[in-house]
C-alpha cells in the first residue's frame, strides 16, 4: 500500500508527531564528548578481531589447500633443445611391441614400437634428457623382454628383465 | 576464538591427504600407494629426489609385483639415494644422485664416487658413474672398473670416451639413432607377464 503524503494527513496530532520526529536531535556537546571518550576507551568492537581471525585463517587454509592438494605436475615432455634422440630396436616375431620405462611412467600404452619392413624388427625413437633410464619391452601385451642391445640393470627388483640406458 | 582455527586445520589436513601423487593412486592399490607416498614424503623432507622413487613404484606396479615388494624396493632406493647424497653432497643434482644410487648398489664405494666427483669438477657425473656401474654389473671388479673410469676423468676426457670404454667391453656404444650396435639375439628368454 503506498504511503500517505504528509500534506494529505488530516489529523493535526499526527502531523505534529511526524514533525517532531523529523526535527534534528541536537545533543549537548558535553554528552557527545563523553560518549566518544567511552567508545575510545572500550577499544575496537569485540566481534571484529574474530572476523579477522576467521578470514585470515580461512585464507591461509585455502592457500595451503591449493598448494598441497594440487596434483604434482606431470613430467613435461622433453623439448628438442634439451633432449637427445634414442633409437630402441627389438627383433621379435610379434603382433605388437611396446616399451615401458622411467621415461613414460612405465605405461604399457604410452610407447608402442613400429614394425619395420622386414616384419620382425620393431623400432621406436625416443627423445630423452641426459640421464640413466630403466626400461623393458612388452611383447604382445604378455611377455617382458630386456633389450638385447642394452645393458642389463643391476637394480632389477621385480623379476622381469630390465635394461638400462644412459643418455649423455 | 579457538573454533576459528578448526575449519582451516581440517582443510589443511584434507589438503595433505589429497597431495598424494596421482600416478600412485591410479596405478597401485590404496595401501601400497599410501605406503609409497610416505617414503616419497620422507625423501622430499630430506631434500632427496622423489621422481626416482615414484618411477620405481610404477615399475613394480606395471611388472605385477606385490605391494610389499614394491614398498621394499622403494624404501631400499630411498636409502641408496640418501647414501648417494652423503657421498656427493647436497649440491648433486637428481640425475647424478640417481646414477650414484645405482652405482652404490652395484658395489662401487662412496670413496670412488667422491674421487670421481673431485676429478670432474662441475661437469655432470651421470655418464662416468653409469659406465662404472655397467662395468661392475658386467662382472668387472669394482677396483678395476673404478681405476679405468678415474683414469679417463683424471685426463679430462669427454663423455663419449667413457661410453667408448663401456662399448669396448661389449656394451651399448651410443644413444643416437644409427649409433646403436647391431641387433643381437636376446640374452635372456622373455618372461611371461
Amino acid at each position: 500500500m503506498p504511503a500517505e503524503p504528509d500534506d494529505e494527513i488530516r489529523d493535526p496530532a499526527l502531523r505534529r508527531a511526524i514533525a517532531e520526529l523529523r526535527r534534528p536531535v541536537s545533543l549537548d556537546a558535553d554528552v557527545e564528548r563523553r560518549a566518544l571518550a567511552r567508545i575510545r576507551a572500550a577499544g575496537s568492537p569485540v566481534r571484529r578481531p574474530v572476523r579477522l581471525v576467521w578470514l585470515g585463517g580461512t585464507l591461509a587454509a585455502g592457500i595451503a589447500f591449493l598448494l598441497l592438494a594440487r596434483s604434482p605436475e606431470p613430467t613435461p615432455p622433453p623439448t628438442a633443445s634439451t633432449t637427445r634422440p634414442v633409437l630402441l630396436r627389438l627383433a621379435a616375431p610379434a603382433s605388437r611391441v611396446a616399451v615401458v620405462g622411467d621415461f613414460n611412467d612405465w605405461d604399457p600404452a604410452a610407447t608402442p614400437l613400429r614394425r619395420t619392413d622386414d616384419g620382425v624388427t620393431w623400432t621406436v625413437e625416443l627423445h630423452l634428457k641426459p640421464g640413466r633410464y630403466h626400461y623393458t619391452f612388452l611383447i604382445d601385451g604378455r611377455r617382458w623382454s630386456g633389450d638385447p642391445a642394452g645393458a642389463r640393470a643391476v637394480e632389477s627388483d621385480f623379476g622381469a628383465p630390465v635394461s638400462v640406458l644412459t643418455v649423455s | 576464538m579457538q573454533a576459528g582455527w578448526v575449519v582451516p586445520f581440517l582443510l589443511v589436513l584434507a589438503g595433505r591427504a589429497a597431495a598424494q601423487d596421482h600416478r600412485l593412486a591410479e596405478r597401485l592399490d590404496p595401501p601400497t600407494a599410501a605406503a609409497v607416498q610416505r617414503v616419497v614424503d620422507s625423501a622430499a623432507h630430506e631434500g632427496l629426489p622423489t621422481e626416482p622413487l615414484i618411477q620405481k613404484a610404477l615399475e613394480g606396479g606395471t611388472l605385477g609385483a606385490s605391494g610389499d615388494r614394491i614398498v621394499y624396493a622403494v624404501g631400499a632406493l630411498h636409502g641408496q639415494l640418501g647414501r648417494a647424497r652423503q657421498a656427493l653432497g647436497a649440491r648433486a643434482g637428481e640425475a647424478d644422485l640417481t646414477a650414484a644410487a645405482g652405482a652404490l648398489r652395484a658395489g662401487v664405494s662412496p670413496a670412488s664416487l667422491q674421487r670421481l666427483q673431485s676429478l670432474r669438477g662441475d661437469r655432470p657425473l651421470v655418464v662416468p658413474i653409469a659406465v662404472l656401474t655397467d662395468l661392475v654389473a658386467d662382472g668387472v671388479s669394482p677396483d678395476e672398473a673404478t681405476r679405468s673410469v678415474l683414469d679417463l676423468a683424471r685426463e679430462g676426457r669427454p663423455d663419449e670416451e667413457f661410453m667408448a670404454l663401456r662399448a669396448g667391453r661389449g656394451g651399448p656404444a651410443a644413444t643416437e639413432p644409427g649409433g646403436r650396435p647391431p641387433l643381437r639375439p636376446a640374452a635372456d628368454p622373455p618372461v611371461d607377464r
